[in-house]
């Protein structure tokens, strides 16, 4: 699951064109990044407020069990490691 | 007068120079193992390519009866000096993002969110983890966890 500041039209274009089939979520008022603590001030176009990046995996008792924080935009998590730490979990 | 010599120093200090811009450049979402370096080795081989560059201006300079390169030197120098300036500029501003100790860590609880999907459903961090899931190995059929991708946005 993904999510972002974009509107859910923004994001279904965007799953529509790229054949994603997980849900993108819409935090167009940052609500959600700012209770992570991922609010990165005036970074998006027009000096909007977007998340910063940032990957968690959440077990089923709600509990984070693994997180990335990239320390460049550039760079983000590898699916491998993604892949990696779902099959950590029991 | 005899042929004065190539100024290698320069051929490499040209040569690395372009490396080390086009490694600035995509494919950075692309998969590869220990891509997180790339930014780091861009920026190391601009630091060995501005070094040549003083290494083949100073022979173009100090010995210019042996070794060419005065002008094209020069102009290498002036490119790769740009082109590093530009690479510094990207680099420091793909890493200026917020700290992220207050983010929730390995071993907290994560905390609950109902948002919009695509369609317009509200949907839960809750509701992730209680729906159905084809291939699930758990017996109750339910995911053993939801993986959060927060992103940036505005594609």
């Amino acid at each position: 699951m993904a999510i972002c500041v974009d509107t859910p039209r923004q994001s279904a274009d965007l799953s529509k064109k790229a054949g994603y089939t997980f849900p993108i979520l819409s935090d167009p008022n940052t609500e959600t990044i700012r209770q992570y603590h991922l609010l990165h001030k005036g970074a998006g176009p027009e000096g909007h407020d977007v998340s910063r990046p940032a990957e968690f995996l959440i077990d089923s008792t709600g509990t984070v069990r693994w997180a990335n924080f990239t320390e460049d935009i550039r760079v983000r998590a590898r699916a491998e490691e993604m892949l990696a730490a779902a099959k950590s979990i029991q | 007068m005899t042929e004065r010599r190539r100024n290698r120093a320069l051929t490499w200090a040209w040569t690395i120079t372009i490396a080390a811009f086009l490694l600035n450049l995509p494919p950075f979402f692309l998969q590869y193992p220990g891509q997180q370096l790339l930014p780091w080795l861009a920026v190391a081989a601009f630091v060995c390519a501005l070094a040549l560059c003083v290494i083949a201006l100073r022979r173009a300079f100090g010995q210019p009866e042996v070794y060419r390169g005065k002008v094209s030197g020069s102009i290498v120098t002036v490119i790769a000096t740009l082109l590093f300036a530009l690479t510094a500029i990207g680099f420091w501003g793909a890493r200026k993002m917020p700290e992220t100790t207050q983010a929730p860590q390995p071993g907290q609880k994560a905390p609950a969110f109902t948002l919009a999907d695509t369609t317009g459903a509200q949907v839960s961090l809750a509701s992730l983890l209680d729906a159905p899931l084809a291939g699930s190995p758990r017996p109750d059929g339910k995911p053993k966890a939801v993986l959060a991708i927060f992103y940036r946005g505005y594609w």
